[in-house]
């Protein structure tokens, strides 16, 4: 497919240099380019164009993207910068554009920004769940990589697992991957990367689901700095739809910091002694003390015997807040997760399925 | 108990969760308390510790307090006031005696404590002649000094899971690099019996040492421990498990050495294969 293409940009010399790039590809064909809104915006329409390549540096065009997005809704609309701002990066996702793209850049680069924007899904920014758990052995990370496989499949919109428990993340394990890349190598390189040199980082799992693992040894988690991960996080939200985090247990700084910026934030617990729920009520009292506008933290307890909504209710009591699911214990997962098949090994029609398929559903429509 | 003697300070260690350290701490400190030694259990588990709760105690006093009062007098200091005792008595008049320095009541205060703090806490407690320490499953700043300061590190792992049994191989390995002595390692094996397709023998074989000591399994003796917050000698004197606390107190006070029980016959296979490639 040939692209159309409308270049709005208010540096001249860029736009000079764009449109000889453009000229000198197949891929694209340069239609016109103008140097402000209002002149895109009324003429843009007599060439019919599938491409719009939109300097959001500009503060006008980045205010007037929704207008674009209106006036030509099929066409893509990558939004340009010549240094990566992740503010702006995110007000032109929530303007819902195509997907952003560094300038002065090669055809094929563009080329694979849209590619990539385009197989993310949505244009929409993308949910950032974190799996958060007061103790170990919660079930945390089984819950997400279970979430991510079925949301994956769903929605046919790309997931990324990214491991934050940098000392002794599991993920690979339950693929049974070799991961190349680690939180480490991205968290060192984020400041110079773009949505398409990061997105090699990531270890393809299946289809649409990829991986971002922790480090081998417990003492690189020393290397990451949280708000270099949060740069991660939020780069990867430019190449994914869905991100699933899973934190380390208990309180410390990655695990306060990305459940922060996490929109839906899930704390878990396992139900063993039941004193697990005092420990989750203590979490779940410092998070709500945070007073996360439009975020949440939502209680989930795994292990629950008997796994009824009877026995929820009994926790909710308990707990003193609403529990947003419970699991039931599945005598499988033990040997599924140690041979590494995860993705074949719980059986679809196992109560512990069909509670992961209710989550994902109320996180797919938006319901959590 | 002679005066002056240096404690021995135990810490009970893991690099996965959920596997039994709170349990090991405070059944190793009242197999030593019940052999007459004055002990102390320190929970360092400062966010979710539950040596209290599982003892059934109520501190008044915690190491919180205990900062306060160095900050503000270190002179005046005296440790024995921050801490909680514990005594059970059976109807037959026996029963045990041990100290808890319990965690701080609230998440935010476990936040504030400071690491010169508890080394110098620890190191006041010498008027004890064990110290059992409950760390929590990460290598953070103030675990890697509590086990700079201890004797021994009874470094726990329950290896029926293969994450876990990778968090112990990477632990173990991590301990050897940052140049912990091989002979202050202790590796004990939780739930040791409990059926499982991953042996003891197979994690031995892939650490490349031999446990020290190996724990049955046994939820409902330790769930009944837990409920009437009684150590297991005396909620479950007859248990395999409490026996088996037994052998590893007195193994720490040198009394007497079992022998190794004979490892487990060797199963070969689908593990092997994972085994290598996380591992070879």
């Amino acid at each position: 497919m040939r692209y159309k293409t409308i270049v709005v940009e208010t540096d001249r010399r860029m736009a000079e240099e764009i449109s000889t790039t453009l000229k000198r590809s197949k891929d694209f064909e340069l239609l016109s380019t103008y140097f402000d809104a209002d002149s895109a915006l009324g003429q843009s329409h007599i060439y019919n164009p599938n491409l719009f390549l939109i300097d959001v540096e500009s503060e006008e065009l980045l205010e007037m993207l929704p207008a674009f997005i209106d006036l030509f809704p099929k066409a893509e609309i990558i939004a340009t910068m010549s240094a990566w701002d992740a503010d702006i990066a995110f007000q032109a996702q929530k303007a819902h554009v195509t997907g952003s793209v560094l300038k002065p850049f090669k055809p094929e680069e563009l080329l694979e920004t849209i590619n990539l924007s385009v197989k993310r899904g949505k244009r929409e920014p993308s949910r950032v769940i974190s799996f958060f758990s007061p103790k170990g052995r919660s079930g945390r990370t089984t819950l997400a990589a279970m979430l991510a496989i079925d949301i994956a499949k769903k929605t046919n919109e790309s997931v990324a697992l990214i491991d934050g428990d940098l000392q002794f993340g599991d993920l690979p394990i339950f693929f049974d991957i070799e991961p190349r890349h680690t939180v480490v190598d991205a968290t060192h390189d984020i400041k110079l990367l773009t949505p398409v040199a990061f997105a090699p980082y990531f270890h393809n799992i299946q289809d649409n689901l990829w991986m971002l693992a922790s480090p081998d040894r417990p003492e690189y988690a020393e290397l990451v700095e949280t708000n270099n991960f949060i740069d991660v996080i939020r780069m990867a939200g430019h190449v994914f739809r869905y991100l699933f985090i899973d934190l380390p247990a208990g309180f410390n700084p990655i695990s306060l910091d990305v459940s922060n910026f996490a929109d839906t934030n899930f704390v878990i617990a396992m139900i063993n002694t039941g004193l697990e729920v005092d420990h989750m009520r203590r979490t779940m009292d410092i998070l709500r003390e945070r007073g996360r506008k439009n975020k949440f933290d939502y209680p989930i307890f795994t292990r629950v015997n008997p796994c009824t909504e009877e026995e929820r209710f009994k926790l909710e009591l308990k707990l003193g807040y609403p529990v947003t699911a419970i699991f039931p214990n599945e005598y499988n997962l033990v040997s599924v997760a140690n041979s590494g098949r995860i993705l074949y090994g719980v059986p679809l029609d196992s109560q512990l399925n069909q509670n992961i398929e209710m989550l994902s559903e109320k996180i797919i429509s938006g319901e959590l | 108990m002679a005066e002056g003697r240096n404690s021995v300070i135990i810490s009970i260690f893991s690099t996965s969760s959920g596997n039994g350290k709170t349990v090991t701490a405070i059944n190793l400190a009242a197999g030593l308390a019940n052999e007459g030694y004055a002990v102390c259990l320190v929970d360092l588990d400062l966010q979710f510790g539950d040596i209290a709760t599982y003892l059934k105690l109520k501190p008044k006093v915690t190491i919180t307090d205990a900062q306060i009062a160095l900050e503000n007098e270190e002179e005046d200091f005296d440790v024995l006031s921050y801490l909680t005792e514990y005594s059970y008595k059976n109807s037959d008049g026996k029963g045990v005696e041990f100290f808890v320095l319990a965690r701080p009541p609230f998440i935010f205060d476990a936040y504030g404590i400071e690491i010169p703090v508890v080394e110098h806490i620890v190191n006041s407690l010498k008027w004890f002649d064990f110290v059992v320490i409950d760390l929590n499953a990460a290598f953070s700043a103030l675990n890697l000094a509590v086990l700079d300061l201890s004797t021994i590190i009874n470094f726990l792992g329950v290896v029926d899971f293969l994450p876990s049994v990778k968090n112990f191989k990477i632990g173990y390995d991590t301990l050897i690099r940052f140049e912990y002595e091989e002979s202050k390692i202790r590796l004990v094996e939780n739930r040791s019996n409990s059926q499982k397709l991953i042996t003891g023998q197979d994690v031995e074989r892939l650490i490349g040492t031999k446990f020290y000591h190996q724990l049955p399994n046994d939820f409902p003796s330790i769930n009944k421990s837990i409920r009437e917050g009684v150590p297991l000698i005396f909620s479950s004197p007859d248990a395999a498990i409490t026996k088996s606390f037994i052998d590893l107190a007195a193994k720490y006070t040198n009394k007497h050495v079992e022998e190794e029980t004979p490892a487990a016959e060797e199963k070969k296979g689908f593990f092997q294969k994972i085994f290598g490639k996380f591992f070879g």
